[in-house]
Formats: C-alpha cells, sequence, structure tokens
C-alpha cells in the first residue's frame, strides 16, 4: 500500500562563505520552507532569489538574529494547496557574518 | 548533496494509527504535554519509534526552562554533533521577559489536514539533558 507523508528534507544548516548561496545546488521541490537565524549567531540573515544582493537588494527576508531569547524571527512559506511548488535551489540565503550557518527546514510531499 | 541521498531516507515497514495520507473526521491530540529524551543516550529521541502520521504538530520551549531546543531529522546520526544537524533551533525565554512571554515555537501542519507528518521523522535534542519540550500532535481520525 503507498501512502502520502510530508518528509523533512535533509539540509541541515547552510553554509554562508561571503555571498548569497542557493539552499541547494539542484531542483529540489518542497511544500513548506522556513528560514532562521541560527541562533547564538549574529547575522542579519537575507533571504532573496538568485538576484539577492549583499546589500538587501531584492531581500525577500530580512531577518535579525535573537541574542536574548524568545521567539525567533523567521521567513516561512508553504504552497496552500499541499502540493510542492517551491523549488529551494531558487532560494539563496546571504548571512552578513561569512561562515555564519542559517538554517533552513523544508518539507516535501512523496509517497511511500 | 546528490538528490538520490535525499530521497534515500524513508522506507515505512509498519505504523500506528491511520496510514499516511488519510485524512478522517475527528481531530484527535495523540500527544500532548512535556516530552522528555532523558532515557535515549545523548538526550536525542524521536517522537515516537513507530512511524505514528499526523495532520499537525507542534513544539514549544517549555517556558521556564533554559535550554534550547534543536530539531532535525534522521540526518543528525551523520554528524559528530547533532545540534549541527538541525533543521530548526528554538530559543528558551525561561523568564518570560522577551517578546511579551512568546516562547519560540515550531509547528508544522498539512494544509489540507491529512495525516502525512511521520512523528518518527523528527528528532527532538535539547541542549540540556532532561529538559521536556512541550510537543502537540493531532491526528484526524
Amino acid at each position: 500500500m503507498s501512502m502520502l507523508v510530508m518528509s523533512p528534507t535533509d539540509l541541515g544548516p547552510v553554509l554562508v562563505s561571503g555571498a548569497p548561496v542557493p539552499l541547494l545546488s539542484h531542483s529540489w521541490m518542497v511544500t513548506k520552507l522556513t528560514i532562521k537565524p541560527k541562533l547564538g549567531q549574529w547575522s542579519k540573515i537575507l533571504v532573496g532569489g538568485p538576484d539577492l544582493l549583499p546589500d538587501e537588494s531584492n531581500a525577500m527576508a530580512v531577518l535579525y538574529p535573537v541574542p536574548n531569547g524568545g521567539e525567533a524571527d523567521a521567513f516561512s512559506v508553504q504552497d496552500p494547496n499541499g502540493q510542492n511548488s517551491i523549488d529551494i535551489s531558487q532560494i539563496y540565503v546571504y548571512a552578513t557574518i561569512p561562515g555564519d550557518t542559517p538554517l533552513a527546514d523544508s518539507f516535501y510531499y512523496r509517497t511511500v | 548533496m546528490a538528490a538520490n541521498s535525499l530521497e534515500a531516507v524513508i522506507t515505512v515497514p509498519s505504523y500506528n494509527g491511520p496510514p499516511g495520507g488519510s485524512r478522517g473526521s475527528k481531530l484527535v491530540a495523540v500527544m500532548s504535554g512535556p516530552f522528555s529524551t532523558a532515557s535515549n543516550p545523548a538526550g536525542v529521541l524521536n517522537l515516537t519509534q513507530i512511524p505514528q502520521f499526523v495532520a499537525y504538530l507542534r513544539i514549544q520551549v517549555h517556558p521556564g526552562q533554559h535550554g534550547k531546543v534543536a530539531l532535525a531529522s534522521a540526518i543528525l546520526f551523520d554528524y559528530p554533533n547533532a545540534a549541527d544537524a538541525a533543521f530548526a533551533e528554538l530559543w528558551p525565554n525561561y523568564d518570560g521577559s522577551m517578546d511579551n512571554g512568546s516562547s519560540d515555537t515550531w509547528i508544522m501542519q498539512d494544509v489540507n489536514w491529512q495525516n502525512t507528518i511521520n512523528l518518527a521523522d523528527i528528532y527532538v535534542y535539547p541542549e540540556i539533558w532532561g529538559e521536556t519540550p512541550l510537543v502537540t500532535a493531532y491526528q484526524l481520525v
């Protein structure tokens, strides 16, 4: 029997070395994506498409770090019809401090 | 990371409750309250050991506790430090002084309220051993 399940994409923290980077180097479709600064790091995190620039040009979101606890800043998008419609290779992130590792959390539908 | 390594993780030999993708008519909480990982090595534990599919999942830092809480998939076993594999980290708000007392919370829901989220796929790793994030999971039966 096949079943529809929503599974995490095994991304882990995304290393940003000094220029905007895609979440994944090849096309991968997901139904939900959330990006947050990694707690304890001090970068501002920019989220955008392939045209994202470090000066915040074309940024879809600018996320602040959370120095003292509480609710973390996050960018989140989910397909309202439950489809895998978000290509995370077209989502770029940039951290204002090179070497910081924002967290990308994505889930996709699959049949098992 | 190669695409096929993303695909290689899940097989579902057996499960508890309704099958993945089902949608019943009655909402039932199948998990609620503080979740302890203390009995497991390194304090890392998945929410269930046998797959169980839910439509809504909420994980909240326990107000009053001090450590952050990491969430990860099974990829964490590929890392020497499980916290480095987290897809989400939740910040504590131990004295309620930040953000009007809001605790950091992670929510995942199926937009069609189908039972598609496998609790066995979600691993919880409190930074401080013995702390107990609050977990709520709803299933439509």
